[in-house]
């Protein structure tokens, strides 16, 4: 039983939307979207998984001084407080979780505004240093495909921002040329490849032959 | 000159040269020109063919840590959208702040416009979790996805959504995306149901979205910062009432950012040419016997 429903639960969640594509028949589509709406609920619960997640993971941390440990405590003490706030604010207590009608913040939004906004985009600005630092150690013309990158790189970066077209016009014009067909082609058989990849994989889920997810031990 | 020495200067001089590049645009505004990419050329006809009365949804797809690439693109297609008599609807997807940045920035573009109306001519839906599962269940009912506004009002009780039930009441979607959730509106919602899609990606994630582009999955994209500032530039040059908004000091702008943006790729592609001349003149140096 413990491996057989989950099994069949899969198999039907899985073939019902596919069938419901290409059937255009109501009751399939209405159990189809009525799938849909539980998936969005259990989106909900995933969020609260990987929550469940982060609490005992980092508290395991705490408890055994590892590395880093008081980092840990900063985030738990992080999660505590959006938390409550964003909850709390879920049932209108404390404003809401955005503006008040007058336009003051409520303790949610300040958070956000104050703590979260900053941070993550120090995190994401951090990385044009980076960046100058690593294609300047890295970035070689070793060998004929280093070469051809290098070159398409450097036309698309100097075409992207207004010194290119003040050098000829035709840079920008190059650099879109480069954009919308090489890399659209290069684009599309990464995608080509990686949608195969996932069709192959979920049919594997669907019939059952892939297994990991339900993670059963050894033999079971 | 010492070619070792050059390959193994130290990364503060490195970091050095991006914050001057980065401050000095910031205090010194160069005020670059902008020209225009025939992809942002046809998100800005797209809603420029769209008629008074006629309704958009903005998806806030992304958080703060590429709000300085997708804000302004935000802002730019709120204001194009609300000088049209476009009526919008807003919703967020993207779980890490994407309502947050919503709230802000339609809050910021609904005070330049005093006399619109919340409810009438744009309402903001809020949040929700499962953003594939809540596109396609948009498809049947948007009333089921979002039963209530951020406010918590009723989505019954709101006047522009008693005739907008599906995506068919609907003329476009533009969603400001960061990750894959752009990406969903352009291979699912669009290809599925056939709802015109505009993408604007952070400038990273950009290339891959021109392979929906040229097989005609997506109306429009704006690339990055790049892409925000060409908006600006075609939303200022056709409604010239809102270059009095985009001169206000202290509002941040793309074509502010690309001032910074351009100098920093200059410093970088300086960098990456310097580093090849060094490694190349290093091969071709015979070296000294030991």
């Amino acid at each position: 039983m413990r491996k057989q429903v989950p099994l069949l639960l899969t198999f039907f969640a899985g073939i019902i939307p596919i069938i419901a594509l290409f059937v255009p028949e109501k009751h399939v589509n209405t159990v189809s979207t009525t799938l849909d709406s539980w998936l969005i609920i259990v989106a909900g619960f995933a969020l609260l998984l990987g929550v469940v997640n982060v609490i005992q993971m980092n508290t395991n941390k705490i408890r055994r001084k590892s590395s880093g440990w008081p980092y840990a405590i900063v985030l738990l003490a992080g999660l505590a407080i959006m938390g409550f706030f964003g909850f709390a604010g879920a049932f209108n207590a404390f404003g809401g979780i955005a503006t008040r009608p007058d336009g003051s913040s409520t303790p949610f939004d300040w958070l956000y505004q104050n703590a979260f906004l900053p941070l993550q985009g120090t995190m994401f600005a951090l990385l044009a240093f980076f960046m100058a630092s690593a294609s300047y150690r890295a970035f070689r013309a070793r060998n004929v495909e280093a070469t051809i990158l290098l070159i398409a790189a450097l036309i698309v970066m100097f075409g992207r921002i207004p010194f290119g077209e003040m050098v000829t016009k035709w840079w920008p014009l190059t650099t879109e040329w480069i954009m919308s067909k090489p890399n659209m082609a290069a684009q599309r058989g990464i995608m080509i490849g990686a949608g195969l990849g996932a069709a192959s994989m979920a049919l594997r889920v669907i019939v059952g032959i892939e297994r990991s997810y339900l993670g059963l031990g050894k033999g079971e | 000159m010492n070619l070792e020495r050059i390959m193994q200067v130290d990364r503060r001089i490195i970091y050095l040269f991006v914050a001057a590049g980065t401050i000095l645009p910031i205090i010194f505004v160069i005020g670059l020109p902008v020209s225009i990419t025939p992809p942002t050329q046809m998100a800005f006809d797209r809603i420029e063919n769209l008629k008074q009365g006629d309704v958009v949804i903005v998806s806030f797809d992304y958080g703060p840590s590429s709000a300085p690439e997708n804000a302004p693109m935000a802002d730019a297609f709120l204001r194009h959208c609300f000088s049209k008599r476009i009526r919008v609807i807003v919703i967020a997807l993207y779980p890490l702040g994407g309502l947050s940045e919503a709230v802000n920035e339609l809050n910021k573009v609904v005070a330049e416009f005093p006399d619109l109306k919340y409810g009438v001519d744009y309402v903001n839906l809020g949040y929700k979790d499962g953003a594939q599962a809540a596109m396609r269940k948009m498809n049947e009912n948007i009333h089921e996805v979002f039963p209530t506004d951020v406010q918590g009002t009723p989505i019954s009780r709101i006047p522009m959504m008693k005739n907008v039930k599906t995506y068919a009441d609907v003329k476009l979607c533009v969603s400001l995306a960061t990750g894959i959730i752009g990406e969903w509106w352009a291979n699912l919602v669009n290809a599925q149901f056939g709802l015109p899609v505009i993408v604007g990606p952070t400038a990273v994630s950009a290339p891959k979205y021109y392979a929906y582009l040229e097989a005609k999955q997506m109306a429009g994209l704006l690339g990055g910062l790049k892409g925000a500032s060409e908006y600006e530039r075609l939303v200022v040059d056709k409604y010239p009432g809102l270059a009095k908004v985009y001169a206000t000091p202290g509002l941040y702008t793309a074509t502010k950012g690309m001032d910074v943006q351009s100098i920093v790729h200059l410093i970088m592609i300086a960098f990456i040419v310097l580093g090849n001349v060094v490694y190349f003149t290093g091969r071709r140096k015979p070296r000294k016997a030991a």
